[in-house]
């Protein structure tokens, strides 16, 4: 657990949007610390330095110290609203978090041995599933990070919650194992392979086309055999995906009118 | 270029965009994500070549979401016609963009070459936008 930074407030005496306004007006951040069977405390922090922890990384999985007036509250964020537009922090809430209060906290995910993955190397693509994972944990024992070994993943591998060693104490909300990251072909192999899979399909076709005209030909000797070889496998490729999306692109009923 | 694949009403009216982007406001995908500050509508065609142009800047590593999809026909009048005898042949396709909206998400690229993907594709738009990183990762 990392240690606990202190973050300064001031007390504000209303409630509701009007006083929340009012001090963003005046150029704070409003908040409030609610939880452990007391009466919520309003607060105003300052935005400069709520937007310096907001950017580190496990913000809602760090306990902080808020300190009113020489009266430090130990507390964990729980949500930050954010300008839709400028991303800058409106309301924070804290919750007050005692030695033995057990919490569900969003704990970052670290992904380890990336250069060393077979896969990576290859071109892969590290497709992370959960950047967060949700744990049960007590308040004194929150994991700042959970470090996810993927160095020996290959192209198609993924890496699963039964696989990484949590810290003691520590339990997933969700019960099943689920996905954390997969390595993912890249785009260039991925075309590679739709390429060689409709070869092989235009292939196939081809080779049963030919042996049913060969069948043909056998009761029809002369006339098949250098016809319908030749036209089947460049007639069906050609033709079908340039209509299909010829069509697809033009915006719906377009020449109706 | 993306379209619907059917809608149940051929043409829309051209409408007015208020207000900001109350949902797709955050990062659900990547890292980083392209940020419109401003309403416009942005069309296909430029959806797509912001698209092209972010993907040929990470050569195709990586990988990138669009988190907008046009899904509003615009109709246009032929040239030289009167006024009147109803409204035009629908023409293309637009995505209504309020400020705020996450346009792209990129992810497994670094943040300097991010940022200079995004560049280049916020040159495709026509609305300004903004680059944002997710919370806890470093700002570019």
């Amino acid at each position: 657990m990392a240690d606990i930074v202190t973050i300064r407030a001031e007390a504000r005496d209303r409630a509701g949007k009007g006083a929340a306004r009012a001090a963003r007006r005046s150029g704070r951040v409003p908040g409030v610390i609610y939880g452990e069977k007391l009466p919520p405390v309003l607060i105003t922090v300052e935005p400069r330095e709520l937007q310096q922890l907001l950017h580190r990384k496990g913000f809602f999985a760090r306990l902080l110290n808020v300190e009113i007036a020489g009266t430090a509250y130990r507390a964990l964020p729980r949500d930050v609203q954010l300008n839709p537009v400028t991303d800058k922090p409106e309301h924070i809430d804290f919750m007050r978090v005692g030695d033995k209060t057990r919490i569900t906290v969003a704990v970052p995910v670290i992904f380890e041995g990336q250069d060393r993955s077979p896969g990576i190397r290859r071109g892969g693509i590290l497709n992370i599933v959960r950047h967060e994972i949700d744990l049960v944990c007590s308040a004194d024992n929150i994991p700042d990070r959970i470090v996810v070994e993927v160095g020996e993943l290959d192209i198609g591998d993924s890496v699963h919650i039964n696989k990484v060693a949590l810290p003691a104490g520590t339990k997933p909300t969700i019960a099943r194992d689920f996905t954390i990251a997969s390595v993912a072909a890249p785009t260039a192999v991925r075309e590679e392979q739709a390429a060689a899979a409709a070869a092989a399909a235009a292939a196939a076709t081809a080779a049963a086309e030919a042996e049913a005209a060969g069948a043909v030909a056998g009761a029809a000797p002369g006339a098949a055999p250098g016809a319908a070889p030749g036209a089947a496998p460049g007639a069906a490729p050609g033709g079908a995906p340039g209509a299909a999306a010829g069509a697809a692109k033009e915006p719906a009923g377009k020449g109706k009118g | 270029m993306l379209s619907p694949k059917r809608t149940k009403y051929r043409k829309a009216h051209k409408g007015r965009i208020h207000g900001e982007a109350k949902g797709g406001t955050a990062l659900n995908f990547g890292n980083y994500g392209l940020k419109a500050t401003e309403p416009g509508r942005v069309t296909a065609r430029q959806i797509e070549a912001a698209r092209r142009a972010i993907t040929r800047h990470i050569k195709r590593v990586g990988r990138v979401w669009i988190r907008i999809f046009p899904d509003v026909p615009v109709s246009v009048k032929p040239a030289e016609v009167r006024m009147g005898s109803g409204k035009g042949t629908p023409e293309f396709w637009v995505c209504r963009v309020k400020p705020g909206r996450i346009m792209f998400e990129l992810e497994g690229v670094p943040g300097p070459t991010a940022r200079e993907a995004f560049d280049l594709a916020s040159a495709k738009l026509p609305v300004s936008t903004r680059v944002v990183t997710r919370l806890g990762e470093e700002a570019i």
